[in-house]
């Protein structure tokens, strides 16, 4: 009795949390995105009780994200700059977590140190560093025409696309990066050993022992740099300012920056977290089917 | 007629809705019908005031230049004569760094009180954090065409003009008893701009000033992509494609010139990768920009602040359309409901108008111009604070005037389709 009981309650706080910094004030923003708009101070009215909510605003978003809405191209820019990112992420910090946790040997602490180092920086400081950095006459120029990979400077911060995903790369990587690292040092090297004594090639026992086995780093990893990345309208303010690069976040702040219309910040939001929401059940699906397949007994 | 937020005008009862079909919840995909069959329940009634004319917040009539409004004081002012508080804090409710710190201390000093800033985005942001309860603060900047918010709110407190001499004796004659605040009930002004092109002359071929349609150049930039930029506000940019048009009704509520002026913008992707941002004095100066839609300020920020060592002052340049073709704004400083210390707070805006302390935060700190009687633009050349190139920054009181053209207060229904305006335009999509 005392042990059946002793698990649940040590996960009251994490419950607790839950409920207090995640259920709450999500309710609060479905109550302000589905409630009303004081017409003298442009305040959202926030609608409590479920049976007295409007969805005026919500079929208003949505008309506007579908095809031919106003957001459809913000929309699908959004998805697509998150995805080249996720990727590019994937590409620049699978090798360094793979070689951190496998191969470093003595340096592990050393280089996990500089993978979080630029932390300790707010990530504003770490934008406008990279402004200052990619200015016509930045360091970045300066060095890529000096190696000749340039032959004049580049406007890098001219409201280019590829400045705000390589921006987006940059803030997040780390993200990627640390839980990786865990799940490939999780590891046993036994499993290596066994495929290559059966005859696989290096690649081969990359591919099928060690890839499957860090499918939990990489579906947790990518889950924490993409949640906050379709969110983020500060990288593309900072390195861009171009209309044309702007992300879905920049909507929601527009609206939340006390214009007339609160709720429609609101009511994207929660567009947001629903489509947000799909993938982390995808993401909470193969975390389990992978557990069921490594023979850990659990249920969702 | 008025509604009171109570009313919930805007909403539409889902309660016999969902009742009436077992409480089905469709998943996110199913919602077309659902919300279908609830209407589109943002529709908003236009407002009219007493009149009959349309009005702003709380039925408040708009003021424009040519038509002067004499707010009602929603309680008495305070009494003449009284003195003034100390001790504690005194809290400006500003944009950061629009004060100078330095004039700040001098005046806690002299009414023994700790003056400290508590910044906000925007004005209308910082109203809605008044009237929320999360800000206490004794004085707020404010605008004229947000003034109705403050008003209607009651966020902010009817003024007794004896406490505050300086602004008859030192302010612009028509900013003493402006259009949008008859008799100054609510309100002394901080700050006047005017709106116009900056640019570098040393990148920037074209004659912009000799051009037939200055905000032309913005169309013919294909030559400086990535180098060019609009203010990041709505009623600036929008307002700013309505006047290359010729139309100077910068407040209209027509939602076909609305839409034909933000189609106007999306033209700009393409032709010069257009970017938006209010940091035009900074960058323009620093060279990172190279045409810029401006206010007259942020060139003579720009001058005293960001210009590089070794980049002559010539290489900026303003231009701002005639008087009855561009647009100037003045801001303002009210004393707010949750003040404390109500005479002290007269005493401050009193004190900002004071011609040494609002010609030192002037040329001293924040750039922006007051509407003082002695700060002239031939003044300001001779004594170097200002170049000669850059003497058109600088405005005078026959700037204003009924003629003149100034942001205003729209109504509800004219802020929703200005914002969404904006917001398409911000999208990036479908040029």
């Amino acid at each position: 009795m005392y042990r059946r009981s002793l698990w649940p309650a040590l996960a009251l706080p994490g419950v607790l949390w839950l409920l207090l910094l995640f259920i709450v004030p999500f309710y609060a923003v479905l109550a302000v995105a589905l409630g009303t708009v004081d017409p003298v101070l442009f305040q959202p009215v926030p609608i409590w009780n479920p049976l007295d909510w409007n969805v005026g605003w919500l079929s208003e978003v949505l008309s506007r994200l579908g095809p031919g809405g106003i957001w459809f191209d913000v929309g699908i820019r959004t998805i697509v700059y998150v995805v080249i990112a996720l990727a590019l992420c994937l590409l620049i910090g699978y090798p360094v977590a793979y070689y951190t946790a496998r191969h470093a040997g003595r340096w592990k602490a050393v280089i996990l140190i500089l993978i979080i180092l630029p932390l300790w920086i707010s990530y504003m400081m770490r934008m406008l560093a990279w402004v200052n950095l990619l200015q016509d006459n930045g360091w970045v120029n300066q060095v890529l025409m000096f190696t000749h990979v340039l032959s004049q400077p580049r406007d890098w911060l001219g409201g280019s696309a590829s400045t705000v995903i390589l921006a987006l790369v940059y803030g997040y990587i780390p993200y990627l990066i640390l839980p990786l690292f865990a799940a490939l040092d999780r590891i046993d090297r036994s499993h290596l050993e066994a495929a290559r004594d059966l005859g696989a090639s290096p690649w081969s026992a990359f591919r099928t022992v060690t890839l499957p086995l860090s499918k939990t780093g990489i579906l947790g990893g990518a889950v924490l740099i993409t949640l906050p990345m379709f969110g983020d309208y500060y990288t593309p303010n900072i390195v861009s300012s171009s209309p044309k690069t702007s992300l879905i976040g920049n909507q929601i702040d527009l609206y939340f920056h006390g214009g007339p219309q609160p709720t429609i910040g609101a009511a994207l939001t929660i567009v947001l977290a629903a489509f947000l929401l799909i993938l982390m059940l995808y993401y909470m699906r193969s975390i389990h089917r992978a557990q069921r397949e490594a023979g850990t007994v659990g249920a969702l | 007629m008025t509604h009171h937020p109570k009313e919930r005008w805007n909403s539409l009862n889902r309660r016999g809705f969902v009742l009436r079909s077992a409480g089905t919840v469709a998943a996110l995909s199913g919602a077309g019908p659902l919300l279908a069959a609830c209407g589109n329940s943002t529709n908003v009634p236009g407002t009219t005031g007493a009149s009959g004319e349309l009005a702003g917040p709380g039925g408040l009539p708009l003021a424009r230049p040519d038509r002067r409004v004499t707010l009602p004081r929603w309680e008495d002012p305070i009494e003449s004569g009284l003195k003034p508080e100390t001790g504690g804090t005194f809290t400006v409710f500003n944009y950061p760094a629009y004060f100078y710190k330095k004039l700040l201390t001098e005046f806690g000093a002299k009414y023994d009180v700790e003056v400290q800033v508590t910044p906000f985005d925007n004005i209308n942001s910082g109203l809605q954090r008044l009237a929320s309860g999360a800000v206490n603060p004794d004085v707020m900047e404010i605008t004229p065409d947000t003034l109705d918010i403050g008003v209607a709110g009651k966020l902010i407190k009817p003024l007794n003009l004896d406490y505050i001499p300086n602004l008859k004796k030192n302010v612009w004659p028509q900013l003493v008893d402006p259009f949008y605040d008859g008799e100054s009930r609510y309100t002394v002004p901080y700050t006047v701009y005017a709106t116009g092109i900056a640019w570098r002359t040393d990148h920037i071929k074209e004659d912009i000033a000799g051009m037939e349609q200055p905000w032309d150049i913005f169309w013919e930039s294909q030559a400086y992509s990535g180098k060019v930029a609009l203010l990041s506000e709505n009623r600036e940019t929008i307002g700013m494609a309505l006047l290359r048009k010729g139309i100077t009704d910068i407040n209209t509520e027509d939602p076909k010139l609305v839409d034909q002026a933000v189609s106007d913008l999306k033209e700009l992707y393409g032709i010069c990768n257009i970017k938006v941002d209010d940091l035009q004095y900074q960058t323009v100066p620093e060279g990172s920009s190279w045409l810029h839609q401006a206010w007259s300020g942020d060139m003579i920020a720009g001058y005293i602040y960001y210009l590089p060592k070794g980049t002559p002052a010539s290489a900026l340049a303003f231009w701002k359309a005639p008087k009855d073709k561009r647009p100037i704004q003045n801001d303002c400083f009210a004393v707010c409901s949750t003040t404390k210390k109500p005479v002290l707070s007269h005493l401050f805006l009193n004190y900002l108008l004071d011609n040494g302390v609002a010609y030192e935060n002037f040329v001293d700190f924040n750039g922006y111009q007051p509407p003082l009687n002695e700060i002239d633009p031939a003044t300001l050349v001779q004594k170097g604070v200002v170049p000669k190139n850059l003497e058109n920054c600088v405005l005078t009181d026959d700037d204003l005037g009924p003629d003149s053209l100034q942001y205003g207060t729209l109504t509800s229904q004219g802020q929703r389709l200005w914002e969404d305006g904006y917001s398409d335009f911000l999208a990036g999509g479908g040029s």
